[in-house]
Parts: C-alpha cells; sequence; structure tokens
C-alpha cells in the first residue's frame, strides 16, 4: 500500500486545527517515519489483532495525532475517527490510547513505550513468532529519559533482532533546542557503544528509512535508526520553532499552512 | 513463604505456558530453576526495575502472565510510574512480587525499611494487594492471581508461619470476649497470636488480601468489638488503618479504631525487625501495653 505522507500531513492539520490541539511540531517531524513503519509491516494482521502481527509502539505519546492519521491512511482506522480527534468523548486522546483499534499502548509519558516494545520482542521470540518485528518511535528529547537506555541495554544483551528503535531526531525537545539542553553528539557512536546496530538517515525520506528497517532485520541484533528531522515539517511558520510543541492553529494559521500542503501535494 | 510463592509459580509454568517469570536480578538460590527449566519463558533484566514493569507489559500484550521478582521497594517505589501506565491503565495481569516487607531488612537502614509502598500501590485503582501470614495462604495465593487475571501486586514477609492454617483472604481467630480486636498481615500477625496466647479474650483478624478487601466478612468481624487496633510496619494512613476509616465510615462500625504503626522514616540501626517492633510498641508486650492503656481509658 502507498500512501502520501503529504495526505497525512494534512490530515494530522486539519485535526491539530479542528481538535485546538498543540503538538503540532513532534507530530510533523514523525510523519514519514510513521509512514515507512506501517509500510514496512503486515498492516492487515494489526487490524485483524493477530496473534502473529508486527508490532509499532508510538514511545513519544504525543504524536498520536500524526499515528492515528497514518492508521488510518493505512486503512487500519476509519478515516471519520480522525474528525473526533481531541474532542469531548472521543478515544482519540491528544496521547496515544490503546482504547484505539490497532494501537498497541497508551503512551503520554516518556520513557515506557520502548521498554514496553522490548518486552513484545520477548514475547515474541518465546512464543516463536519469527515473521513479524516490533517498531519502536521514539523523540530526540525522550531519549534523554534513563528508561531508554534499560531497555536498550536489556535489548542488546537478549540479541533482539526482532527489535528496531526509530529515533524522531528533529533536535527540539520540549522549550528548546536538544543541544542546548542535554548535547547527545555524537549520537549515532552513543548507541554504537550500547551494542546497536546503528543507521543514520534523511528522516523525511520513507524509501531510506523503510530500507535501513529492512537491512537491520538480517543482523543479530537490534537496530537504531536516527531520523533527521524538522519539527513542524512543512508548516513553514512553524518549521524549527519550539513554541509549537504547545500552540494551536488560528484560522488564518490553518488556512496558510493547509494551502502550502496543497502546493506540496500537487508538485508531489 | 517466599518459597511457597516463587515454588507454586514453578509448578504453575509447568501446564500454564503463559507464566513468564522475570527477576531484575534478584533470588540467588531461587530462581534459577526458572533458567534451567524454562529458558524462553525466564529473563533476568538486571538491575533495572523500571525497564522490567515495561518488559512485563509487552510480555503481557503477548498474551502472558508475568510475574516480576525483586525487593518491594524496587518493585514499587522505583517504578511507579510504570505500575500506573503500563499496569494499571491498561489493566494488564502482571504480578509484582515484592521480597522483604516492614522492618525485615532491619540493620540495612531507611532505603531498605519496607514501611510505605502497598500505600503507594493502593493509590492504582487496578491492582489487588496481597500480604501473606502464613505459608498456607502462600501455598495458595498463585493459583488465586492465576484465576483472577488482573494485575497484582504480592508484599512477601520474610519467615515461615504455620499459623493460622486457615487460607481465607480474612481469617477471624474469635477471643473469649469480644471486646478487643487486633487486625493485622504479615509478620506483626505473629504478634498479635502472641498477645493472644496471653490473654485469650483478645480477638484476632487476619487480612491476607488487603485490596480488595472483603467487605462482608470484614463488616461481620468488625461489629462486635469495642477496641480495634490496626497494628501493622506501614505508615497508617496509607496503610490498613487508612483503608478501616475508609471503611467504617461507610458501615456503621461502633467501635474505636486505633493505629498501631510507626510514623516516620528512622536513621537507627536494629539488627533485627525485633529492634523496631520494641521501638513503635508492635511487639506483643507493646501490643498488650497499649491494650491496657486504652482499656484504662
Ligand atoms: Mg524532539
Amino acid at each position: 500500500m502507498k500512501v502520501n505522507p503529504i495526505a497525512v500531513r494534512q490530515s494530522v492539520l486539519t485535526m491539530l486545527y479542528q481538535g485546538k490541539a498543540s503538538h503540532l511540531g513532534s507530530n510533523m517531524s514523525a510523519i514519514e517515519m510513521l509512514v515507512a513503519m506501517y509500510s514496512s509491516v503486515d498492516c492487515k494482521k494489526i487490524q485483524e489483532n493477530a496473534k502473529d502481527r508486527s508490532r509499532i509502539l508510538v514511545s513519544k505519546g504525543h504524536c498520536a495525532a500524526a499515528t492515528y492519521a497514518t492508521m488510518a491512511h493505512f486503512g487500519i482506522l476509519p478515516m471519520a475517527a480522525l474528525e473526533t480527534y481531541h474532542k469531548d468523548g472521543s478515544v482519540l486522546a491528544g496521547h496515544v490510547s490503546h482504547e484505539v483499534k490497532g494501537v498497541e499502548h497508551s503512551t503520554g509519558a516518556l520513557g515506557h513505550g520502548i521498554n514496553v516494545a522490548v518486552g513484545c520482542a520477548l514475547g515474541m521470540r518465546s512464543r516463536g513468532i519469527t515473521d513479524a518485528k516490533v517498531l519502536a518511535l521514539v523523540g530526540d528529547g525522550e531519549i534523554q529519559e534513563g528508561s531508554i537506555w534499560e531497555a536498550l541495554m536489556f535489548a542488546v544483551h537478549a540479541k533482539l533482532n526482532n527489535f528496531i528503535v526509530l529515533v524522531d531526531n528533529n533536535r527540539i525537545s520540549s522549550i528548546t533546542n536538544t543541544e542546548k539542553v542535554i548535547n547527545m553528539h555524537p549520537l549515532a557512536a552513543r548507541f554504537q557503544g550500547f551494542g546497536l546496530n546503528v543507521h543514520e538517515v534523511d528522516g523525511h525520506s520513507v524509501r531510506a528509512i523503510q530500507s535501513a528497517i529492512e537491512s537491520i532485520q538480517t543482523q543479530d541484533k537490534p537496530g537504531v535508526i536516527i531520523c533527521n528531522t524538522v519539527k513542524g515539517k512543512d508548516v513553514p511558520f512553524a518549521e524549527w520553532q519550539p513554541i509549537w510543541h504547545y500552540k494551536s492553529l488560528t484560522d488564518e494559521q490553518y488556512r496558510e499552512a493547509h494551502a502550502h500542503l496543497e502546493s506540496l501535494k500537487v508538485n508531489s | 513463604m517466599r518459597e511457597q510463592i516463587i515454588n507454586s509459580i514453578y509448578t504453575h509454568m509447568k501446564d500454564n505456558s503463559d507464566v513468564f517469570f522475570v527477576t531484575a536480578d534478584m533470588g540467588i538460590n531461587l530462581v534459577e530453576k526458572f533458567q534451567e527449566t524454562y529458558p524462553e519463558r525466564y529473563a533476568n533484566v538486571g538491575i533495572a526495575e523500571q525497564n522490567m514493569v515495561g518488559v512485563c507489559a509487552g510480555l503481557a500484550n503477548l498474551g502472558y502472565r508475568p510475574f516480576a521478582y525483586t525487593i518491594s521497594n524496587f518493585a514499587i517505589h522505583r517504578c511507579f510510574e510504570q505500575i500506573r501506565n503500563d499496569i494499571g491503565i491498561h489493566n494488564y495481569p502482571i504480578t509484582l512480587l515484592g521480597t522483604s516487607t516492614g522492618y525485615d531488612n532491619a540493620p540495612l537502614g531507611p532505603t531498605h525499611h519496607i514501611i510505605d509502598e502497598w500505600g503507594v500501590a493502593k493509590s492504582i485503582p487496578q491492582i489487588d494487594i496481597y500480604c501473606p501470614s502464613s505459608v498456607s495462604y502462600a501455598a495458595r495465593l498463585v493459583e488465586r492471581i492465576l484465576e483472577r487475571n488482573k494485575p497484582a501486586y504480592i508484599r512477601i514477609p520474610k519467615g515461615n508461619h504455620e499459623q493460622p492454617v486457615a487460607d481465607d483472604h480474612i481469617v477471624h481467630i474469635e477471643g473469649q470476649k469480644q471486646d478487643i480486636l487486633l487486625v493485622s498481615y504479615g509478620n506483626l500477625v505473629q504478634e498479635c497470636l502472641e498477645v493472644r496466647k496471653k490473654d485469650p479474650s483478645v480477638s484476632v483478624l487476619v487480612v491476607n488480601r488487603l485490596r480488595p478487601l472483603d467487605e462482608q466478612v470484614l463488616k461481620n468481624a468488625l461489629v462486635p468489638y469495642k477496641k480495634i487496633f490496626i497494628v501493622e510496619d506501614h505508615f497508617p494512613e496509607s496503610g490498613l488503618y487508612g483503608s478501616l476509616c475508609e471503611f467504617v465510615a461507610r458501615y456503621p462500625i461502633q467501635g474505636r479504631l486505633i493505629s498501631l504503626a510507626p510514623r516516620d522514616y528512622t536513621m537507627d540501626v536494629g539488627t533485627s525487625p525485633k529492634y523496631f517492633f520494641e521501638k513503635y510498641g508492635l511487639n506483643a508486650s507493646g501490643i498488650a501495653r497499649s491494650i491496657e492503656q486504652v482499656l484504662k481509658g
């Protein structure tokens, strides 16, 4: 199934606008990553809740809009569900919720989903499920949480080669640039030092991310894909601006961003 | 009591292929058999308790019934948010096994005095909480937990007490008079039984399952008594005293509730729990003293 990230971005923009929701920056940066993740697994098995499905865990739970929109574009969720995002009585909360069909685990506090993902990878191996994988999406701010490194140490020790972490390296965390808070440079070397198989790719290239996922699966250790992204990608006034972790869109901003995405879609 | 619990998990693993044992590098000369017999359903995640809880949630996602083993304070305090989010919100049937309770680790200092942990667990609605007081209750506990299919925490005291033999969640040992009732759990039940041995008029109520409380049984047990002492190696507000205060606010119980419990951390070294039982009046003589004072008015 081929999904156009710009179309997903449009859905996300509308969800955030209509739901008066925040986290625009981190939702926009992760879209190609999510599209690549769902492209790499059998979505039908996710939809059917098959025991041997691949597991996708969104550890940076605040990119819920992007997660739900991507799932809808892959046919796991009905498109109409997206209209309820961030609204009264909906189960589509501003953080990823397992009340939504097809979501593995509720997240929102950082440094949780990746550990659950490791447990899934271990459980899949114990159950003899070999034709599936576990993909965990984490933020570059999120990896400041110590529990992230507990998960990685164990995954490497247990040789969980069905386990792949994707880091949304948008280089901004909550209020400012990550390098000003905790400089993680050189990031790839840090992951390598922990024994992981490390790839670094353009986080806005679905093809590059997908091929990294495929190559990790042939190794005997878990992998990390550092996806270099732009926070607020394709929303010109929001790109690289930390404040778009918190703001919601005005009518004017929505129209401007929507028109820009339309032009990108026409040109893509 | 730890042996009964660990051994019954091991026994259940034979016929129940969903049982998975996870340790945070604890349980020397106890957990090795899991790795030897069931290597595919055993994991030592290392000194990384937060990861242990997350891993258990992932295993539960795969349909496993994980049992996670470490010292009580590490299991609960260190992992509170993991327990809340990854177990509680998901209502995953994960059992946390916490070894040591109260002052079991007496000389090791306040970080290892486990006097405030189940009250923390109690704040998460989904979790059943157990504290066995005898080997007979401990021996049946895993079977009961597997039947309930819910999150659980077992606070496992050091010791192998034969009494009480009854293995109910609440055991009512009635005295000759319906005047004084001692309510307790875990190791302090032995001190209460000691009081009763000297004064057969005293009754003892053993609460092996701290949540949910069997309210009908509890009501019937509490109603007759005038003075109800809650004896615990845990802070009272978040402990059983707090639970019973909440309970009697809803039911017409006439008796007065009196807490015997520590109320703060201590930097004292005690070479055994006895030191702290004496310090806080939780041993048989301390309890007897408190009874005497209360009766004097
Ligand atoms: Mg970031």
